[in-house]
């Protein structure tokens, strides 16, 4: 199964970062999707098919907490798969977040930890072996 | 208090650097990177237990650097892109530090980035001396951080 990934960060190169790092990632990848806010994001989910959201906490007009909570509103995407990637690190956040079912990667991330944590949500495994990803990224954080 | 703020950003900025940066900042700073000049300045302002404001300048060259590596490339990206890289680092430093400042159960809230070319002094309302500062050796200049802190901290 290709994974469709919504990539939602106001930083541009923060969302490349985590383009990358997918790319590194080993797993099967369909269409990656961004948006700079989650208005954006929520344009996004009605107009495609998303798998997957990879959201930041901390951004312009509406935040990841409220991007989240308009997603379990939303009869059509209430099951949506979320994981937020943020420099939030607060453990009262970080368990509110886990509550909602939603997976946490905390910046700065590596490709392990993202790839990891998007396993545990999915449930998809890797296609390419952990070798080659630990060759290409053993000095990888980001 | 000050002084134990001063450790915990100086260890921040330094894992900050080196895991998304991948730059080796030094605690020392030589005479060529003491008299650097100006790159860029940027500014995160934060609410929580206490509110403030942490201020990450840039002297010398360090910025494109900084930027390539951040997003992989072997050639610096454009002038904005540097600058988003450097928000985005002075974010992931801002919120790394507080929580080791205040404790893992204290929410804070960010606000986005403000960053600047060549903007020093001028651009920061902050009265007085930072609560906490520190300097760090960048290979191309260096980089100074000045968190200032209103309200009680919790010990």
């Amino acid at each position: 199964m290709a994974l469709n990934i919504l990539v939602v960060d106001d930083s541009a190169v923060m969302r490349a970062m985590i383009k990358k790092t997918l790319t590194l990632c080993g797993l099967p990848l369909g269409e990656i999707s961004e948006a700079s806010n989650g208005c954006g994001a929520l344009e996004v989910l009605q107009n495609s098919w998303v798998d997957l959201a990879l959201i930041d906490i901390n951004m312009p007009e509406m935040n990841g907490i409220e991007l989240i909570d308009e997603i379990r509103k939303r009869p059509d995407i209430a099951d949506l798969l979320l994981i937020v990637i943020s420099t939030e690190s607060s453990q009262t956040r970080i368990d509110f977040l886990n509550d909602m079912g939603v997976g946490f990667v905390h910046k700065p991330f590596t490709p392990e930890s993202v790839k990891a944590k998007i396993m545990e949500i999915t449930g998809v495994q890797n296609v390419e072996s952990d070798e080659n990803l630990v060759a290409q990224d053993s000095s990888s954080d980001f | 208090m000050s002084n134990q703020m001063k450790t915990l950003l100086l260890k921040t900025a330094v894992r900050t650097f080196e895991d998304l940066g991948f730059l080796l900042p030094t605690e020392e700073v030589d005479d060529e990177q003491a008299e650097a000049t100006i790159q860029a300045s940027a500014i995160v302002k934060f609410r929580g237990p206490f509110e403030g404001v942490l201020v990450i300048r840039l002297f010398g060259d360090p910025l494109p650097e900084l930027a390539a590596n951040m997003l992989g490339e072997e050639t610096p990206p454009d002038r904005q892109q540097q600058l988003d890289a450097f928000g985005e680092l002075a974010n992931v430093t801002c919120g790394n530090v507080l929580p080791a400042i205040a404790g893992y159960d204290e929410v804070f809230d960010l606000d986005e980035p403000i960053v600047d070319w060549e903007s020093g002094e001028d651009s920061i309302n902050e009265p007085g001396e930072a609560t906490a500062d520190v300097q760090l050796g960048l290979d191309e200049g260096r980089a100074d951080l000045l968190l200032y802190v209103h309200g009680n901290v919790p010990v």
